[in-house]
């Protein structure tokens, strides 16, 4: 039912033309899927309600598949969830092979997608049951796992992690606080009552940043002239059979974290950090390793796509540029929701299908592209850099329409700049800037709900595993370092 | 390296410490139904403060053992960094003044012209089109305003 709305011509060629824009929107840094969604926003009205939201999820897959294509060539994250990327994704560019770098990524993006999409049309409603049941304490440990693979899985220093997890959730803080009505670390400012949008503080801090760091070092900046070769196609899919097991657990974890509201950036930094941890050659991550890639591209991908279906089941969105699409939802009046399945149900499988056509022609889209992004390397240096600044200060005044947001990107640039230089990392500090509020407020109901005793944190059946795991991660090091010492005391014996 | 990682230890346990003091401000305990609005920051910044005096403890336990370290940014490298940051915060600043669009028009002249030395002849029609093309995109098309400071207006009237 949902094909045969989906497959009509008009239909298809929007898909296509929203993917495109996606697609170029998921690349530049600082405008985004969200911003991009919410640009388009206006766009749609003069669309029927079905085809206005396929545009709109034509731009944010094709801002899903594009996030990766800056990462591996120019090590600018063009969206958060795709920060994990440039790990190795732009090490194996640099190392002479962008073109097999993003086959793998475009590859991982189209399982994780499909493997999203399965997950959609099949499990919609028992997910969304079981979702049902997170409370804030559940949603509080979840946060606190990720977080604890940052630091237990993330090779810098703890201590320098931890700073940056608690400067990110300060800066969330900074601002309204909405519970109480109290302005927090405001210092009297007017400015600083819009507290930091953690858009802008990406900007600057990845692109920007990014700039300053290779500025200094004399280099042009070079992206990677990348086409995408028959071989890349080979070795890609070759690759990838060898790290089944990699694409998988990213895909699976994708999936199971874009339901939740966390989204697609905290899951593929997961999966990272986990296909690190569970690969027999940790020292090729970073330096261009297969699996660096296609861990964060899967989950990414299948947490972008299943982030849909609890703003369809329950009208939670499970990602803020979810929430964007919900919002433009409910301009058309369709309200998110059980209801919807139930009233409009010919509209929610038309979107359904649109999604799967989206992943499709998405990947076939991006593979096409590619050798076209190739041609704007060439452009010179002393054009291509103001040029991006330009347009960085324009993402970073669209989020807000603030002037100060751009300076707030110059500072931003200025601190990761010698963040980086220092090893302190930088992603961390966004994911908490990220997800601050939310985690914020889902500790407050906890320990309200709990009476003060943060016992309840832990509660089973949910909290509790959760909150061990956490905590396990977090002492991954300590732990590890034990056992290597345990074996070999073993091995000296025998 | 080894006094920037103190240095910059150093600012972040200040911006720990001021966080503290608001948090304190806001109070930090129970209040009438849950935690109180300075609870998180509190801790939150509690552990700027401690894991920032830990990373300084060790910064200056290097610096005695092993020196200074390598320079923090290489040699020659100050000054690129500064002509990339002064002049965007020059345009940012101009920006105010007469919108996003001439300030970026002027950046791209200055930094292709002084840094690229890039000829005329290709500095112009750049700085003229790209970002009339994307006034024109974002303006007209997506229909988002861009800052136009406060003689913009006046000076692009259309």
């Amino acid at each position: 039912m949902g094909f045969g709305v989906a497959f009509q011509p008009i239909n298809l060629l929007i898909a296509v033309i929203g993917l495109g824009l996606g697609i170029i929107v998921g690349v530049l840094p600082g405008l985004g899927g969200a911003n991009g969604v919410a640009i388009l926003i206006p766009v749609t009205l003069v669309l029927s309600p079905t085809a206005g939201i396929i545009l709109l999820s034509g731009v944010y897959w094709g801002a899903l598949y594009g996030g990766g294509i800056t990462s591996i060539l120019f090590n600018i994250p063009g969206e958060p969830w795709s920060v994990a990327t440039t790990f190795d994704g732009y090490p194996m560019a640099k190392g002479g092979r962008p073109g097999k770098a993003l086959v793998l990524s475009f590859l991982s993006h189209g399982t994780g997608g499909m493997l999203g999409c399965i997950l959609l049309t099949f499990f919609a409603p028992p997910i969304a049951a079981f979702a049902l049941r997170f409370g804030p304490a559940e949603t509080f440990s979840v946060m606190v796992l990720t977080f604890s693979a940052f630091v237990g899985l993330g090779g810098k220093s703890a201590m320098k992690t931890l700073i940056s997890i608690f400067l990110g959730f300060i800066l969330a803080a900074v601002g309204l606080d909405i519970v109480s009505g109290q302005l927090r670390m405001t210092f009297g400012s007017v400015n600083l009552m819009g507290g930091f949008n953690f858009i802008v503080a990406v900007i600057g801090l990845f692109g920007l940043g990014e700039i300053f760091l290779t500025v200094e070092e004399g280099l042009r900046m070079e992206g990677f002239k990348a086409t995408v070769g028959l071989r890349d196609i080979v070795d890609g899919i070759k690759e990838i059979r060898q790290n089944l097991k990699v694409l998988t657990m990213g895909c699976i974890i994708g999936c199971w974290m874009g339901l939740k509201p966390g989204g697609a950036t905290p899951a593929s930094f997961m999966a990272y950090g986990f296909a690190k941890q569970a690969a027999k050659n940790k020292d090729e991550f970073g330096k261009g390793a297969s699996a660096g890639i296609i861990a964060p591209e899967s989950a990414a991908q299948g947490a972008g796509t299943s982030a849909t279906l609890p703003m369809i089941t329950l009208g939670i969105p499970g990602s803020p540029t979810m929430a964007v699409i919900m919002g433009g939802l409910m301009i058309f009046g369709l309200q998110p929701g059980p209801m919807l399945f139930k009233d409009h149900a010919d509209f929610v499988w038309g979107l359904i299908a649109s999604i799967w056509i989206g992943t499709i022609l998405g990947f076939i889209m991006v593979l096409m592209f590619a050798p076209l992004f190739a041609a704007v390397l060439r452009i010179r240096f002393s054009i291509l850099m103001p040029v991006i600044i330009y347009v960085c200060a324009i993402g970073a005044y669209a989020v807000n329409n603030r002037v100060i947001d751009i300076y707030y990107m110059i500072i931003f640039g200025i601190v990761g700049y010698f963040f980086k230089k220092l090893d302190y990392p930088i992603a961390p500090m966004v994911l908490a800037l990220v997800l601050g509020d939310l985690a914020e407020s889902a500790m407050r109901q906890a320990l309200i709900m709990g009476q003060g005793n943060p016992l309840i944190l832990f509660r089973p059946p949910i909290a509790l595993p959760l909150m061990i795991a956490a905590i396990l991660i977090f002492f991954w090091p300590t732990i590890s370092s034990w056992k290597q010492k345990l074996s070999a005391k073993k091995g000296t014996k025998t | 390296m080894r006094k920037a990682e103190i240095g910059v230890a150093l600012f972040l346990m200040l911006i720990g410490f001021l966080v503290l003091a608001d948090a304190i401000r806001l109070g930090f305990g129970w209040g009438m139904s849950g935690p109180k609005a300075g609870f998180f920051p509190f801790y939150m910044a509690l552990g700027i403060v401690i894991c920032g005096s830990i990373v300084l403890f060790k910064g200056i336990q290097k610096l005695k053992q092993e020196g200074p370290g390598k320079r923090l940014i290489p040699e020659g490298g100050v000054k690129p960094v500064l002509w990339v940051l002064l002049p965007s915060t020059f345009m940012v600043i101009l920006t105010e003044l007469v919108g996003l669009h001439m300030a970026a028009l002027l950046f791209l002249v200055f930094y292709m012209r002084v840094i690229g030395k890039i000829n005329w002849v290709k500095v112009i029609p750049v700085s003229v089109i790209v970002p009339l093309t994307i006034y024109t995109l974002f303006e007209k098309i997506f229909l988002i305003p861009l800052p136009s400071g406060l003689f913009g207006d006046k000076l692009m009237p259309f």
